[in-house]
């Protein structure tokens, strides 16, 4: 794989079963993300955006259609391969934070780099630099419960970080937070972006969207009903 | 992850769930426990069982004795005597052949009087390793040197109980015989009497007339030159006797591991015992009377025959090929060797019989972590979620999982044999305190060897493992998204 990342999907569908019906969370979906962009995919709850994103960031196959990363197509490559995929090349924040609730949030962050043969010390180092970056450096021996809901967030992002992703997914990361811890949160996609991250936001807060992605994808039931290139000036 | 990581994060896990976790492993530690005290059992009765091989020198000894008549056999068993002797110690392999040579003594020591068994051996055969474990003194240094070694209980009995203030004390040694000659000399004094009595009452016509009365006379005759015989033969005995100073003092042993007789005599010494008469055994006097040596000259030894003959051999040299020549010769042979082999065939029963009881309590306790696993699975299924979202691949989450498992085994291992060994070690004192109240010597019949520790550790250990593997592959196969959006 480059590092010249480019997310595509083409007529991509994941479909379920839930007892005699089949729910199309997604159907038939073309869009792609292009390095250093912003995307944000909107829509309403239940539109498939999580889903969506979950393809995306290889927690879950499609039923059909093509899910292509630089070109590869993930449904190519083995379960080893896929969760190498996400070991190195993906950060995952999510709107529940889904932080290990007995671990401290520097053994949280240091998670994100167990699985891509990071050494012991230097493990500790990143999450620790990582940790302080996002004005945590006081925290770093608290468990989740001790932390305030945009810190636990900030510990996720700290998270997602560590691994240095090319492209960094992000589920209503707003979604549990107030005001003023949004806006936080918001104002750090809006640096990662400035250094040159790739980001795909799913919310179903159209303002955020509209305020801080590149491009806008709306979605409703499963499918791209509006998609708005360069939102932001 | 490392193995570094999997521990870490195994404890961590363990350490939250304490009480649990102490369940769990304590079903373990129960398990191994049992397995390492009750093979230790074994193991400490094959121990010692080895031990006192060594230490007698049995694995280089083997025991002759007349080949036992069996159906269909009528060639007469060779008798084992000097000429035995011989030919068994040129065997290749055969360094040293001795003969049992036991008989009865009566001792007299300070006041008191008993009457014990004793064995005559050359001096030469004190140096093998059945005889040369001395609890006191030194070994009789000749074979006619006027000296005696004993048995520590007999010095006991006699009200010794400090072996070392019996060495350079004497005891007086004899044996009263009964001799052919006393017999006769009995008869010949009694015959005189009896013709001139005999004459008085002769009916001579009846003599001629009547055959039956011949007869008669003549059996009547017979019959009190027997009678006249016997007792000058049992009653008139000849007593030997030699004052002998202790030089040594030995253990015997009991029962199969009985090594010699009560007292050990000079070589010299016990040929004027054991010779130029008979005990009271009656099949003493048959055998002499076979063997044409009735009338035995004292310190003869060219007619004597023995019960058993002891073979001491050359470690380097197999037993087979020496148990086969003594066949050849056509006795009997018995090899200390060969019957180690079968004590130990019957340990391995004996200690996987014990092992079975320990394995079962382990089964039991292998589904203590099955539940255990399973239970922390469903638990932390969110988790689970997050690590895969993190990167982690079926493996490593199955790693994750089986590493936990692995410590429980682990911990409950090393705790168990420490906890088993602490019961044995209770119990080998309980049992030595019972030995030494009905006056045996106490014997530790438990040990650990290193062997038991890695096969009570391995067995723990791969039995959590293989417990814990159905959670682990149910952990790894976890769909991430479900997890994640379970609450």
């Amino acid at each position: 794989m480059t590092s010249d990342i480019t997310l595509r999907t083409i007529d991509i569908c994941r479909f379920y079963r839930r007892g005699p019906q089949t729910v199309k969370a997604v159907d038939g979906v073309d869009i792609e993300v292009k390095k250093g962009e912003f995307a944000a995919i909107v829509g309403s709850s239940g539109s498939g955006k999580s889903t969506l994103l979950a393809l995306l960031a290889g927690l879950d196959t499609p039923t059909s259609g093509v899910l292509e990363v630089d070109g590869i197509s993930l449904q190519s490559l083995s379960r080893k391969e896929l969760a190498a995929y996400r070991a190195n090349r993906v950060g995952v924040v999510f709107q529940s934070f889904n932080l290990i609730p007995h671990y401290t949030a520097l053994r949280n962050v240091e998670m994100g780099l167990y699985f891509n043969q990071t050494p012991y010390r230097e493990r500790r180092r990143i999450a620790g630099d990582m940790l302080d970056r996002l004005g945590l450096g006081d925290r770093i021996d608290h468990r989740p419960a001790d932390l305030s809901g945009g810190e636990q967030q900030r510990v996720a992002l700290a998270r997602a970080l560590a691994k240095q992703p090319d492209i960094l997914f992000a589920d209503e990361p707003t979604g549990n937070l107030d005001e003023e811890n949004s806006a936080q949160v918001a104002s750090l996609f809006d640096e990662l972006s400035g250094r040159g991250l790739t980001i795909v936001l799913v919310t179903h807060d159209m303002a955020l969207a509209r305020k801080h992605a590149h491009r806008l994808v709306r979605l409703s039931y499963g499918r791209v009903v509006t998609e708005t290139g360069e939102v932001q000036s | 992850m490392t193995f570094r990581d999997l521990v870490t994060v195994s404890l961590g896990n363990l350490w939250r769930m304490k009480l649990r976790s102490f369940l769990t492993i304590s079903g373990v530690v129960i398990a191994i426990a049992a397995f390492v005290s009750m093979l230790s059992f074994g193991a400490g009765n094959q121990k010692f069982i080895t031990e006192q091989y060594t230490r007698l020198g049995l694995f280089t000894t083997m025991q002759v004795s007349e080949r036992r008549a069996s159906d269909g056999d009528t060639t007469e068993p060779a008798v084992l005597d000097n000429e035995t002797l011989v030919l068994l110690s040129e065997i290749p392999g055969v360094n040293l052949a001795f003969p049992l040579d036991a008989f009865e003594v009566t001792v007299a020591f300070n006041d008191t009087v008993v009457t014990r068994e004793a064995q005559g051996l050359p001096a030469v055969a004190l140096s093998t390793g059945m005889f040369s474990q001395l609890e006191a003194g030194t070994a009789i240094s000749s074979d006619s040197a006027r000296q005696v070694m004993v048995d520590r209980d007999f010095l006991r009995g006699l009200g010794i109980d400090s072996v070392e203030s019996a060495i350079g004390r004497t005891m007086r040694v004899s044996v009263s015989q009964a001799r052919v000659d006393s017999g006769l000399a009995y008869l010949a004094q009694g015959v005189g009497d009896r013709v001139r009595e005999e004459f008085s009452r002769l009916d001579f016509d009846s003599l001629f007339d009547d055959e039956r009365y011949g007869r008669r006379l003549v059996y009547t005759g017979i019959n009190e030159a027997l009678k006249r015989f016997t007792t000058g033969f049992l009653q008139h005995r000849a007593l030997i006797e030699d004052t002998l100073e202790i030089c040594g003092v030995y253990h015997v042993g009991h029962g199969g591991m009985r090594r010699g007789r009560d007292l050990i005599i000079p070589t010299h010494s016990a040929i004027r015992f054991s010779t130029g008469g008979f005990t009271g055994d009656i099949t003493d006097f048959y055998a002499a009377l076979s063997s044409g040596s009735l009338f035995p000259e004292e310190g003869e030894i060219s007619y004597k025959t023995y019960p058993q003959i002891t073979l001491d051999l050359d470690p380097t040299v197999p037993f087979g090929p020496i148990k086969d020549s003594v066949e050849a010769l056509g006795y009997r042979a018995f090899s200390f060797a060969e019957e180690f082999e079968e004590i130990q065939q019957a340990f391995i029963y004996f200690n996987m019989a014990l092992a079975m009881v320990g394995l079962i309590a382990l089964v039991t306790a292998s589904l203590g972590i099955v539940n255990t696993m399973l239970m922390s699975i469903i638990e932390r299924r969110r988790e689970i979620g997050v690590l895969k979202s993190l990167g982690a691949d079926e493996s490593s989450i199955r790693w994750l999982f089986l590493a936990e498992s692995g410590v429980i085994g682990a911990l409950g291992s090393a705790s168990g044999i420490l906890f088993g060994w602490t019961i044995a070690r209770i119990a080998s004192a309980i049992a030595q305190a019972v030995m030494e109240s009905k006056g045996l010597d106490p014997v530790d019949i438990f040990a650990l060897p290193l062997w038991l520790v890695a096969i009570a550790f391995s067995f723990g250990l791969a039995v959590s493992l293989i417990a814990g593997y159905y959670p682990a592959a149910r952990a790894a196969r976890v769909d991430p998204m479900e997890a994640l959006r379970a609450e």
